[in-house]
Parts: C-alpha cells; sequence; structure tokens
C-alpha cells in the first residue's frame, strides 16, 4: 500500500546522483524547494509519484539531455525498472518504515571476465519442470516474508545468481546466454544497495536466465533451468523479467514459461493475466529511445493533431487509421513502413506517408497525440518513445495493464479509448479541453499538499499553549504571564528559560495563576528553542509570545485564539509585515510601513499549530536555523517563509495592531537602529528566499476583525470589545 | 594449605585466561573486515565483451511485433470493455433501471432504492437504462430472485447487495457486474466489479454522521493501538508492547486493558485490523474514528479501491511480521500519521457515512467508465470534497474547481462577472449597475430579467458589456450555470443591492485568497432554538454568523453547476416556494461542500438607511426577520442534507488599514469608511 515511498526510498538510494539531477532540471525551482521542506526523503507519495515518473516516463522523454552515454541511460533505466518491480513486491508493506542509509558502492573490486567463460550446465531431458504459472497467487499466499526479515532495521536484500550457460542433452544452448539489456538490469541491481553475496540472507532472488524475450527460448528447457537453480523451492520469493511474452499464433499475454510460484515483471500483461499486488506490469523497453536525442518541447499546440506511427498494424486498423486520415486531412497522419529507402538506412528509423520520408522517432514531436494500438502483444515500444517525445499517448489496447499502474494515474498523462471506440478517437480526443492537453503534456505528476489539508475548526474547549520565550527580565515576564493568563482559553504556560548562566526565580516568587506553568530550561541561548516541540505542549494551539509584550489586551488574544481555529492552517499574528521586491537592486527588501498589504506577521505574539514547530525544528530546508541561531535575528522571517512554503497559504493578520512597543527599549538611538534592524531583516529575505529556491510569502490585503468591530452597536453586547490600538 | 589453595587459585586464572584467549583469537580474526581478495567474485560481473552483447530483440522484432486479429471475448472472466455495451448510454449519460423487488424488503433494501431513485441517474423505464440494477435480496428469509427479464447474459447489469448474500448465487453471474461487501480479492474482477464497504445494520440513509476527528493531530496520551475485536469491539493498548497483540502467539502481556463494550468507536491513532471478512466491518469504524486502518494482509477488496488511494489514508501490512509493523508504526513519522488520519475522515465524510454517498459512489465510479477520457482524475477523488461534489461535466480541468488551486499551484481567473436578478418591480438597478461596473476587477454584467415587465430596450453605457438574460420568474434561475458566466468568479446581486465600487473591490480581492468560500456583506445567523425543538435562523447583528446573503456575494461559478444539476429537486422546488430560502439552500450547499464558514467583509451602514423598503414580504436580500414560513425552510433543508451544514464565525475580514487612526492618503480602500 505505501509502495511508492519504498519506492522513493528504492529510486533515492539506487540512483541517488541522477535523481537530484533530474529533479532540478525537470521542475521549476519552487517544486523544489518544496521537495526540500518535506526532506530529501519525506513521507509524501505525490513527490514519490513523480519521482517514479522522472526516472521512468519523465527519463524516457528528457532522458538524454540529462547523461551524455548510453551506457548510464540503459542503466538508469533498469535501476528504475528494478526499483519498481521490486516495489511491487514490497506491496505487504513492512519494509516500509525501515530506515535505511545511503552507502557508498563504489569502491568495489569488480570481477573482469568475459561471458565466453561461463561455465556450461548440461539439463537432462528428464530434469524436472514447474508447475505453470500459479494466477491465485498473492502476496500473503506465495511470498515468503519470513525470508525478508533478517536485518530488521535495513533494506531487503536481493541475490543474483551467477551466470550459467545451459545446453540440452544433445549440447544445444537453451537461449542466448545474456543479453544487453539484462546485463545492464543485473548490473543495475548488484550496484544498488538491495545486492547481497550471501543467498542465505536474501529475500529475492533473481535468475541470471535471461527471459525478457520470449521468442529467443526453447520454453521447456528454460523452464527446467529455472527449476534446477539452488533455491528455487517452487519459485517462491523468485523475480523474474520479460518484455515480450507469448509467441505465435497466440500471443499470451504473460510469459509460458512455467514458472510456479515466481512473481514476473512483465510488459504486456492483460487483466486476465496479471495478479493484482503480486505482478508488476513494466513498460517495453525501446533501444531507439536511448540511441536519439530528442530536444525537449514544452507544451502546446503541435503541428498534427494526431499521428500514428506504428508500422505493422493489423489490417482491419489500418483501414480505420486510413480513413481517419481520410476524414481530418492534415490534422491526423498516419504513418507506414517506407518501401524504396536506400541502403545503409535503417528501416526502424524511418517512417513514410505516400512518398513523403519522417525521421522517426523525431516526427512523434509533432504531434499532440499519438497512438499506441494493440499488435500481437499489448505491450509496444512505441509507448516509450510516445512518452519521451512527450505526444500525449492515445491507448487503443483493450484489458491492458499499464506499466507501474499500481503507482501511476494513467489518466493524467495519457487517454485510453476502447477498441470499438476507434472510429470516432477523433472526435474523443477533440472534446479534451486545451487546457487538459496542456497538463498532459506537461505530465506534472507532483503537487503541493498542505500538511493540514482536512477542513475542521477545532473546539474551543481545547485552548492554547502560551509559550515565552524569556533571557532574564523576569519583572517584564511576570508582567506577561499575569496578563496573558487573564485569556479564558488559555490552557497551559509554558517558560523557555533561554539564560544558562542565571537560574529561574524560585517557584514562590511567580505570579499564581489559575492554568499550569511550567519553566523549561534550555541548553543554549538560542533564537530556535521558541519553536521547540516540547513535550510539555499539549494543545494543538500554540501562542508564541515575548517576554516583553505586555500591552495586547485579553480580548485581542482571545480573538487571536478564535481566528487561529477558523485558520489551524496558518500563522495567525498581530503586527504585519512586508516583503517587497526592489526594483533598484534587484532584490528583496523588508517593510514595515503601515502598508495596504501584508505578507508576514511578527512573532512576537502569533497563534499557529504545533505541527510547525517540528517542522521548524526537523525540516527547516538547508542551514536556515543555524544562520538564525547565529544571527540571532529573524526566527519569525523563517517561520513565515516555513508555514508559507508548506501550505501555500497567506498569514492572517489580527487586529489593528501594528507594533509591538516595548517601554525599556525606546531609550537607544531609534532611527539608526531601526535602519541596521531593517538591513538585517531585509537580508534576512534574500538568504531565506534563495534557500527556498522562491518567494513562499504571499501577500494579501486583509486583516481580521472581530463581526461587529467599529461598527456603530452597542459596546456591551460585543464579544470582543476591548480591541487595543496600533 | 594455603598455598595450595594460592596454587590452585593462579591455576584457574591461567586456565581460564588461556580459554579467554582461544575463545577470542578466532572471533577477533572473524571481526576483521575481510579485504576483498583480487579476483574473488563480487557482484555481478563486469563483462569484458559486454560491448559485444546482443540486444534483447532484434530491432524489426519490437516493431512488426506481427498483426493478430482482434481479440474475441474470453470466456469466463469479463472486463469492462469486453461486457458493458457503452452505446446504450450514449446522450443521456448513466440512466439506471431498478429492478422492482419481488416480495416484501428489508430496511436497508427500502434505503438503498430510495437513494437510487433520489439520485439524478434514476429512470423508471428500463428500455431507456444503460444500467440495470438487480438488488440481490439480504434477508436469510427472503426468496432468490429468479433471472429478470431483460437479463441478457448479464449484460449492463449490476448485481448489488451490501450485505453478503444469505442465499446461493442462483443464477450465473455472467457479463454482469457485481457490487458487493468486501469481495473476497480471487474472485472480485478489477475495474469491473465493484468493492463496497461492509456497513452496519443501522447505516443512515443520508447525511450520516460526521467523522470523529475534532483536531488534525492525535492528542498527546492517546493510545498508539487499537485492536479490532469480536462484535465490533476495540482493545487499546498503550505506546508499550512487548507483546504482539494479535495471532495469539504472544498472548499474555496485553498491555494496559480497556475493553470497550459494544460497538464503540476506538480512540486511537492506529487499527489494527485482521484480514478475515467479517472484520471489514471494524474498517468503517476505524475511519469514522480517524484511527488510521492497519490492514493485516486483508484476503478482501477494500471498498472503491478502483478509483480511492487507499495509500494515502490506510495501512496495508504482512500479518506475518507482527514486530517490524508495531516498530514501523511507532516509527512513522509525524507528517504521514497526520496526513494519514486526515485523509480517513475526509473519506468517510465524502464516499461512506451515509447509505445514499455509498450508492451515489458506486453509479459514479460506472459512470467514470463510461466517460473515459472525460471521467474524474483521479485527485478530484481522493481530495476534498471528493468525486460526489465535484462534477466532471462542469470540467475536466481541475484548475477549473474551487478547490484545487493549491495542489494544482494555479490561481483563480482574475475577473469576476456581475450576474443582477431582476425580480417583479422590474426597476433597471442603474445606480447599481454604474458601482459594480466601475470595478477594475469587472469583466462583465448580466441582467437576469425575472420581472413580468419587460425589459427595457435601453440600458446604461458602461465601461463593460452589459448582456441581458430572460428568466424564467422562478427564484432558483438565479443559480443556472449560463454559458454566458465566464469568469471563476460571480458577484451575485440584487435589483436591490447597494454596493460601493469599492466595496467590489475589496470583496473580490478577498475572494481570490478563499476561493472555495462565499464572501459576502450581509449575513445571518442559524441557531438551535429550544423551545421550537427546531433550527432557526436571524438577521440580527450578532457576533457570529453562518450564512451571508446572495443578494450581495462572490462566489465561484463552480457552484451554479452544484445547485442546478446536484441538488435534490425537491430541495430547489422548496427554494422557489419560499424565496428566502433559496439563500439558506446556497448557503447550505457551500458549507456542506467546504465544511467551513462563509466570508464577511465590511458594508457600510449607509446602504442599509439609503435602501427603499422592502416591495416583497421576505423578499430576498432584505435585513429583516425571517418569517415563519422561512423559518420553517432551514428545518426542511436540514432534513433534506440530513445534517445541519452550517459553520458559524465570529471573524470579518477588514481591509489592513481599516478605520486605524492613520492618514486617509494612506489608504487604498478609504471610501469602504465612509460613517
Amino acid at each position: 500500500m505505501w509502495n511508492a515511498e519504498v519506492l522513493k526510498s528504492l529510486v533515492a538510494v539506487t540512483c541517488p546522483c541522477q535523481m537530484v539531477q533530474s529533479h532540478s532540471r525537470l521542475y521549476p525551482p519552487h517544486t523544489v524547494a518544496r521537495h526540500q521542506v518535506s526532506g530529501a526523503c519525506s513521507e509524501c507519495e505525490e513527490e514519490a509519484l513523480w519521482v517514479i515518473m522522472c526516472a521512468s516516463v519523465k527519463y524516457n522523454i528528457r532522458g538524454p539531455a540529462l547523461i551524455p552515454r548510453m551506457k548510464t541511460k540503459h542503466r538508469i533505466y533498469y535501476i528504475t525498472l528494478f526499483s519498481i518491480v521490486l516495489l511491487g513486491l514490497i506491496a505487504t508493506g513492512m519494509f516500509q518504515f525501515w530506515p535505511h542509509s545511503i552507502e557508498s558502492s563504489s569502491d568495489w573490486s569488480v570481477q573482469k571476465r568475459s561471458i565466453r567463460d561461463v561455465p556450461v550446465v548440461r539439463l537432462p531431458a528428464d530434469s524436472p519442470v514447474p508447475e505453470r504459472g500459479d494466477l491465485s497467487c498473492r502476496m500473503h499466499t506465495c511470498f515468503d516474508v519470513y525470508r525478508c526479515g533478517f536485518n530488521p532495521k535495513n533494506k531487503i536484500k536481493v541475490y543474483i545468481y551467477s551466470l550459467k550457460k545451459y545446453v540440452d542433452d544433445a549440447g544445444v544452448p537453451v537461449s542466448s546466454t545474456i543479453s544487453q539489456e539484462y546485463n545492464e538490469l543485473l548490473t543495475a541491481v548488484s550496484d544498488s544497495d538491495y545486492y547481497t553475496e550471501d543467498i542465505t540472507r536474501a529475500c529475492l532472488f533473481i535468475p541470471s536466465i535471461d527471459l525478457l524475450n520470449q521468442n529467443a527460448l526453447r520454453v521447456k528447457e528454460t523452464a527446467q533451468a529455472l527449476a534446477q537453480l539452488s533455491r528455487w523451492d517452487r519459485g517462491t520469493n523468485h523475480l523474474l523479467f520479460n518484455m515480450l511474452p507469448g509467441g505465435p499464433p497466440d500471443y499470451n499475454t504473460a510469459l509460458d514459461v512455467p514458472r510456479d510460484r515466481a512473481l514476473l515483471a512483465g510488459g504486456g500483461f492483460s487483466t486476465w493475466t496479471y495478479r493484482q499486488g503480486y505482478d508488476v506490469s513494466i513498460p517495453v523497453y525501446s533501444p531507439l529511445s536511448a540511441e536519439v536525442d530528442l530536444p525537449e518541447k514544452g507544451p502546446g499546440p503541435r503541428r498534427y493533431f494526431l499521428l500514428s506511427s506504428q508500422m505493422a498494424l493489423h489490417p482491419e486498423y489500418r483501414e480505420e487509421l486510413a480513413a481517419l486520415q481520410a476524414r481530418h486531412g492534415e490534422a491526423a497522419l498516419v504513418l507506414d513502413k517506407c518501401t524504396n529507402l536506400s541502403e545503409g538506412i535503417p528501416a526502424a528509423r524511418k517512417r513514410c506517408h505516400k512518398h513523403q520520408v519522417f525521421d522517426y522517432p523525431q516526427v512523434l514531436q509533432e504531434a499532440t497525440f499519438c497512438v499506441v494500438l494493440r499488435g500481437a502483444r499489448l505491450g509496444q515500444a512505441v509507448l516509450s518513445d510516445v512518452l519521451r517525445a512527450g505526444c500525449v499517448p492515445v491507448i487503443i489496447a483493450d484489458s491492458y495493464i499499464l506499466p507501474f499502474s499500481e503507482v501511476l494515474d494513467w489518466k493524467r498523462a495519457s487517454v485510453a479509448v476502447p477498441e470499438e471506440k476507434m472510429p470516432h478517437v477523433y472526435s474523443i480526443l477533440q472534446s479534451i479541453p486545451q487546457r487538459q492537453i496542456e497538463e498532459m503534456q506537461r505530465q506534472k505528476w507532483g503537487s503541493v499538499s498542505n500538511p493540514l489539508f482536512l477542513p475542521l475548526i477545532p473546539p474551543q474547549s481545547q485552548g492554547f499553549t502560551a509559550i515565552v520565550l524569556t533571557y532574564d527580565r523576569v519583572e517584564s515576564l511576570f508582567r506577561v504571564i499575569t496578563e496573558v493568563s487573564k485569556v479564558p482559553s488559555l490552557s497551559k504556560l509554558l517558560v523557555v528559560w533561554n539564560n544558562q548562566n542565571k537560574n529561574p526565580p524560585e517557584d514562590s516568587l511567580w505570579p499564581k495563576i489559575r492554568v499550569p506553568l511550567k519553566v523549561v530550561r534550555t541548553a543554549e541561548n538560542k533564537l530556535s528553542n521558541r519553536f521547540f516541540p516540547y513535550d510539555e505542549i499539549e494543545t494543538e494551539a500554540v501562542l508564541a509570545i515575548d517576554d516583553d509584550i505586555i500591552m495586547l489586551t485579553s480580548d485581542e488574544l482571545q480573538f487571536g485564539y478564535e481566528v487561529w481555529r477558523e485558520f489551524p492552517d496558518r500563522l495567525v499574528g498581530y503586527p504585519g509585515r512586508l516583503h517587497l521586491w526592489d526594483h533598484e537592486m534587484s532584490k528583496w527588501k523588508y517593510e514595515s510601513e503601515w502598508t495596504n498589504e501584508v505578507s508576514m506577521v511578527l512573532t512576537g505574539a502569533a497563534f499557529y499549530h504545533k505541527y510547525f514547530n517540528y517542522l521548524y525544528t526537523y525540516k527547516m530546508p538547508g542551514d536556515i536555523k543555524n544562520w538564525v541561531d547565529a544571527h540571532m535575528n529573524c526566527e519569525d522571517i523563517a517561520m513565515n517563509f516555513l508555514v508559507a512554503n508548506v501550505t501555500g497559504k497567506a498569514v492572517i493578520k489580527v487586529t489593528p495592531r501594528k507594533k509591538f512597543k516595548c517601554p525599556e527599549c525606546t531609550a537607544i538611538d531609534g532611527l539608526s537602529l531601526d535602519q541596521t534592524h531593517m538591513v538585517e531583516r531585509s537580508e534576512c529575505i534574500n538568504k531565506f528566499a534563495s534557500v527556498f529556491g522562491t518567494m513562499p510569502l504571499k501577500v494579501v490585503e486583509h486583516r481580521a476583525d472581530p463581526v461587529l468591530y467599529k461598527d456603530d452597536f452597542p459596546e456591551k453586547l460585543k464579544s470582543f470589545p476591548n480591541i487595543g490600538s496600533l | 594449605m594455603q598455598s595450595w589453595r594460592r596454587k590452585s587459585l593462579w591455576l584457574a586464572l591461567l586456565a581460564s585466561w588461556l580459554l579467554v584467549l582461544l575463545e577470542v583469537f578466532p572471533l577477533l580474526h572473524l571481526a576483521v573486515p575481510t579485504r576483498p581478495r583480487a579476483g574473488a567474485p563480487q557482484g555481478w560481473p563486469r563483462w569484458l565483451d559486454a560491448e559485444l552483447l546482443q540486444s534483447f530483440a532484434r530491432p524489426g522484432e519490437l516493431l512488426e511485433d506481427g498483426p493478430q486479429p482482434p481479440q474475441a471475448l474470453r470466456g469466463g472472466s469479463c472486463n469492462w470493455g469486453a461486457c458493458f455495451d457503452t452505446s446504450k448510454c450514449r446522450g443521456g449519460g448513466l440512466k439506471v433501471f431498478v429492478y422492482p423487488a419481488a416480495g416484501p424488503v428489508s430496511e436497508t433494501h427500502r434505503r438503498i432504492l430510495a437513494s437510487i431513485e433520489g439520485s439524478r441517474y434514476h429512470t423508471l423505464s428500463a428500455a431507456e437504462a444503460c444500467l440495470l440494477l438487480l438488488l440481490s435480496p439480504d434477508t436469510p428469509t427472503g426468496e432468490c430472485d429468479p433471472v429478470p427479464p431483460q437479463w441478457d447474459g448479464g449484460r449492463n447489469h449490476l448485481v448489488l447487495s451490501l450485505h453478503p448474500a444469505p442465499c446461493p448465487r442462483t443464477f450465473q453471474r455472467g457479463q454482469a457486474m457485481v457490487a458487493e461487501a468486501s469481495p473476497t480479492v480471487d474472485t472480485f474482477r478489477p475495474g469491473f466489479d465493484v468493492a463496497l464497504p461492509l456497513l452496519p445494520e443501522a447505516h443512515p440513509l443520508r447525511g450520516g454522521a460526521p467523522g470523529q476527528l475534532r483536531q488534525h493531530s492525535p492528542r498527546p496520551g492517546v493510545a498508539l493501538l487499537a485492536l479490532a475485536e469480536d462484535r465490533g469491539r476495540w482493545h487499546m493498548a498503550g505506546t508499550d508492547f512487548s507483546a504482539c497483540p494479535w495471532d495469539g502467539r504472544c498472548e499474555q502481556d496485553r498491555g494496559p486493558k480497556q475493553t470497550h463494550p459494544g460497538a464503540t468507536l476506538p480512540n486511537a491513532t492506529f487499527c489494527l485490523i485482521p484480514g478475515r471478512s467479517p472484520d471489514a466491518l471494524h474498517f468503517l469504524q476505524a475511519l469514522q474514528a480517524g484511527c488510521i486502518p492497519v490492514l493485516l494482509s486483508p484476503r478482501w477488496e477494500l471498498p472503491f479501491s478502483e478509483v480511492i488511494d487507499w495509500t494515502k489514508a490506510a495501512i496495508v501490512a504482512d500479518e506475518r511480521l507482527p514486530l517490524q509493523v508495531l516498530t514501523a508504526l511507532q516509527e512513522m513519522p509525524l507528517t504521514r500519521v497526520l496526513a494519514l488520519r486526515q485523509q480517513t475522515q475526509f473519506l468517510w465524510d465524502a464516499y461512506f457515512s451515509s447509505v445514499e454517498k455509498v450508492i451515489h459512489t458506486t453509479l459514479e465510479i460506472i459512470q467514470d467508465r463510461i466517460f473515459g477520457a472525460s471521467a474524474h482524475p483521479s485527485l478530484l477523488w481522493n481530495s476534498p470534497p471528493g468525486a460526489i461534489l465535484a462534477l466532471p461535466t462542469f470540467s475536466p480541468s481541475p484548475s477549473d474547481f474551487p478547490f484545487y488551486h493549491l495542489q494544482q499551484g494555479s490561481r483563480p481567473l482574475g475577473r469576476f462577472s456581475a450576474l443582477i436578478w431582476v425580480g417583479a418591480p422590474g426597476q433597471p438597478p442603474l445606480k447599481l449597475i454604474q458601482a459594480v461596473a466601475g470595478s477594475q476587477h469587472c469583466a462583465q454584467i448580466l441582467v437576469l430579467w425575472s420581472s413580468e415587465k419587460p425589459s427595457p430596450t435601453r440600458w446604461p453605457k458602461t465601461a463593460v458589456p452589459l448582456t441581458v438574460i430572460d428568466g424564467h420568474r422562478k427564484v432558483s434561475d438565479r443559480f443556472f450555470p449560463y454559458s454566458a458566466l465566464s469568469t471563476d468568479a460571480i458577484l451575485s446581486l440584487d435589483a436591490h443591492s447597494s454596493l460601493s465600487t469599492s466595496e467590489v473591490d475589496f470583496a473580490f480581492v478577498v475572494w481570490q485568497s478563499f476561493p472555495e468560500r462565499m464572501v459576502g456583506f450581509l449575513t445571518w445567523s442559524h441557531f438551535w432554538d429550544e423551545a421550537r425543538g427546531g433550527w432557526g435562523y436571524t438577521a440580527k447583528r450578532t457576533n457570529e454568523f453562518s450564512m451571508v446573503l446572495t443578494s450581495a456575494a462572490f462566489y465561484h461559478r463552480y457552484y451554479h453547476t452544484l445547485f442546478t444539476h446536484s441538488l435534490p429537486k425537491a430541495l430547489r422546488t422548496l427554494a422557489d416556494e419560499a424565496p428566502t430560502c433559496v439563500d439558506v439552500l446556497m448557503n447550505f450547499l457551500v458549507a456542506s461542500v467546504t465544511k467551513l464558514p462563509p466570508i464577511k467583509v465590511p458594508y457600510g451602514m449607509w446602504h442599509q438607511e439609503a435602501r427603499p423598503p422592502p416591495l416583497e414580504p421576505g423578499g430576498p436580500g432584505l435585513r429583516q426577520e425571517p418569517q415563519p414560513a422561512a423559518q420553517n425552510c432551514i428545518n426542511q433543508m436540514a432534513a433534506g442534507f440530513g445534517h445541519m451544514p452550517l459553520v458559524s464565525s465570529r471573524l470579518r475580514l477588514d481591509p489592513v488599514l481599516f478605520k486605524d487612526p492613520v492618514s486617509v492618503l494612506r489608504k487604498k480602500y478609504r471610501s469602504l469608511e465612509k460613517p
């Protein structure tokens, strides 16, 4: 169920450098930033989804631009493939939460040998053949999880059987020893952290017998070869890879080799052969996709509306396509094999329409929609080419299980048309609005999700916890405590004593208040202590308040809490501040003038959900937390950035309050201090914006007041008559 | 004696040292990591001749994968493309015919029938229908129905059984789809059958109990685990579980024991549910309680698994690995716990809390299959307010709805259309038109002429286009999704309304921040009237409000579509009969979708003094006490919705410098402050 997450970690671990590269290339900076917030390996499945996509589909689309060498390309493909296959297997989920560490695998000494030297194994004609595949297999019936329980704090382990050459009694080979693609796939597995040398600790076993193409092997003898593997045991926990299943004349949609309980990662499954939650559907690899570099192409209208590029189609389908072309002329282009190509030009790279010759796969980039029709097999390599060209696939193959359909929402990037509706395919596609087409072309598989997305108003009875950060201003602190304790909804008061050189006053000296008061001593005088998720916080609502904020009235604070209840996912504060773009300096500027807009609230007194304390402490991107502690400033701006970035929402400023006047600090020469202060704050905004990779703050023109604020209405009937002033 | 003893002691010491050394040396030897010997097999070999390897398929093989004639239907198994004839659904979309029950029907049966008949898909003619629905009898005494007349091998049939069928199937399901509660994984045909939740006997018909979650994060100290027991009971276990609390294998220490009598809802973060089918009943309980379901190797298909992404709300674990599962749950990151908890509540409220929702979801899934490309995207199914409230006929693009801007990274379109409803007196609201047209955000003005008098031919010249639409003199007309409404935002107005340009400007800017809510100027609030034992509402100025009047309010144009196409006809008729009711109905609708209160923005008191006396009694948009008939309306609405959706708010959104003692020149919306 949580396979997406497993997968993400799999992918992240197996190909860390490539993934990072594709992240930053494929997504605008702000998305990357958001992902940093939620942590490189965080909990958001959406993210995982597009990790898969950027690895599989996205790779197909823009891969070549990222990695210059062909070999690496293959490898990513297989690493991804393998990871995703693995993920399907772990659908039972117990490995989900096992922490993982990224180990380096670069210093491996690898064996250098020739394929020709592999040992030969002779299979007697009467050696056992496994049962045919068991269609009722599910993870809980056919998979032995106990084998995976060895390293409970670690990843699952995969073992690869060593390569052998199998021959029958007469010495005739059973299949080709190994194909280029399967070799790359196994190399990728062996380079990953999941690989183990130790067969006794393995949870998954991968035979080195190449099953990718059923045409290239002898079915019965290959099955015999499988059955004599040392840990075969009816195929339990064995994973087989296949891309071209079946053979003439009936073309089964799954590998015909009897395989008993083995799991199958196959290309071209149909609903009849696919064992949901057990098998994994994979795309059919297209060598062309790796060979040719295609430039990136943004969304937007293209030259042809609909294109068909497949060559060997059933005559019935070809007739339908020809009829389509006849009806829609230029907008539809149906390509076929070229008949009169000169020598030396690979036929696979050209397509023709009448006498016009087109380069393939480049021509796919000229079309908005590309038809992917069922051939003899359901899985078609052209799907990979189409996706890579950024053409929206129109899949006409009833009962085809689309690749990785368990984790990918194909509706967002493709159109499926039933075979019987093929004559209407053009009008079906035309009814799709341009906006949706562009979304499909963009293939945006991920998005930001607010961590507190459920619309609910927490009960008032819960109250809030006030957290007062203090250093040594005891007198002022006591006044704040006394004032805050008058607020009806206060349920607890937490004093964070940030002074290590001085003990807090004795218990008897503290003001006597009606709610529990706790003092927490900190180990270091750091500003971030204010935002630590203390165990003592039992309410969801937190009021952060400075030890010199004594001007807020009880009504004002109570109203602030009521507003927070209506906006529990936002920062709710009193004085508002604004960020502005300084065109002359080309950077952000901090603004404390009394403007018509706000984008931040000061956390000298602000309500927010305690979850943001957790985020601030453990998920703050980059070095922002240390930066704040080092500069002893801007912790409030950092909090504003964090909340806005993760929720995508603006702050709520309540009541007219514009500044916190602190009586003790008026004496200092105001102006110059003010200016350095402004410069420092502006610097913070620029620093944070660069770390987040975007400007997450949202500007709004409203503030929240009580319903009857300043209305012509008897004051004594108002709920919050004493709302204070500027 | 002494020396002998000393000697033997020394000897023993020596011997033990020797032993220790002997033991430790080999261990030490083992502990030192052995360097990989050169040439020893390490990982998959890098073949010297790897470059020479052949590709797995010849280039031609992939491209010219030989043609095969179109597949004939294979016996035994069905899928959507093969066994459902969508051509019958052309035109009207999904139309459902229900076979009348043969004998006496149970209460549940009756509820299902009622909810299908109340849905927009229902039809009375079997010939017109594209889906024929057969309710399988659910009483043990019930006769097993004979094969119905239009059976036709089960084609385009849906056999629905909310409870596992007591009588063996008298006919082969054949090409009929089966919608049944918690079907076993083995017989379930994905993409064809529909998995339903296992509902308790007394599940409400509509409305339904809201989710139990009152706050986003788990309260500190709440039990980590609840384990499903027999008869809907739960066993609570604290954070300290040294033993695995299931399987009976380690029964002894079960932590702090606390068994709840009867079918109480569990109060824990995670709910462990065994995989047997009867335990599926616990699944819904857990969802409602906001307790994250942890399914231990379920042998049944999760409800509506075709469209609901259960990875976002539940955890499927292997019952064979209890300790790993427990560790995993304990160590689950807070962010994920938060997300899962909230998702359980959303799913409960959207699809499971009443029989009606379950049935509508089933039909919605089938309609999605018929729609194919223009079905609900997965996002609409899996984020609030859910697919039943997000009609795919409105738009295929999530960005067009008011709900998904955050996820899509989009914004509502930047301008609004003013829709002015002109009722009985038929006076063109010239002053209002000028005020609204003066707004920089106004894209167009539509006048909905619903008066007996003919509309004037000449209209004032405005900066924006003005169109007159002829209404049908029904109040509910004003919420019809006119095609001329091209902007996301609608400013709904009455001919009597009085607004200033700057009020309009500010309200629109506020609406852009809350596109899913209604933003209005005048408010009503609802209350529970103890004396009358029902709901009441008042227009009196109070410290809180729960409705805004649609005689002057901004909202998203999607609500017109929802109002016209998803509300039961009975409620709309009710609104037509008692005109103030239409405001209540619209507020009910939006609140039941958003679960949030509307937003109030400042409104100059001078409007009210300048306003002409009301012409129709109880006409919409009037600031006077609603009539008794209208008071009754709110109760009828509440009955129609099955619950009271309205939510109260205690705040008003004002401009940042509103009525502040600062220079007027600083203020952007200074004319809002006219006394």
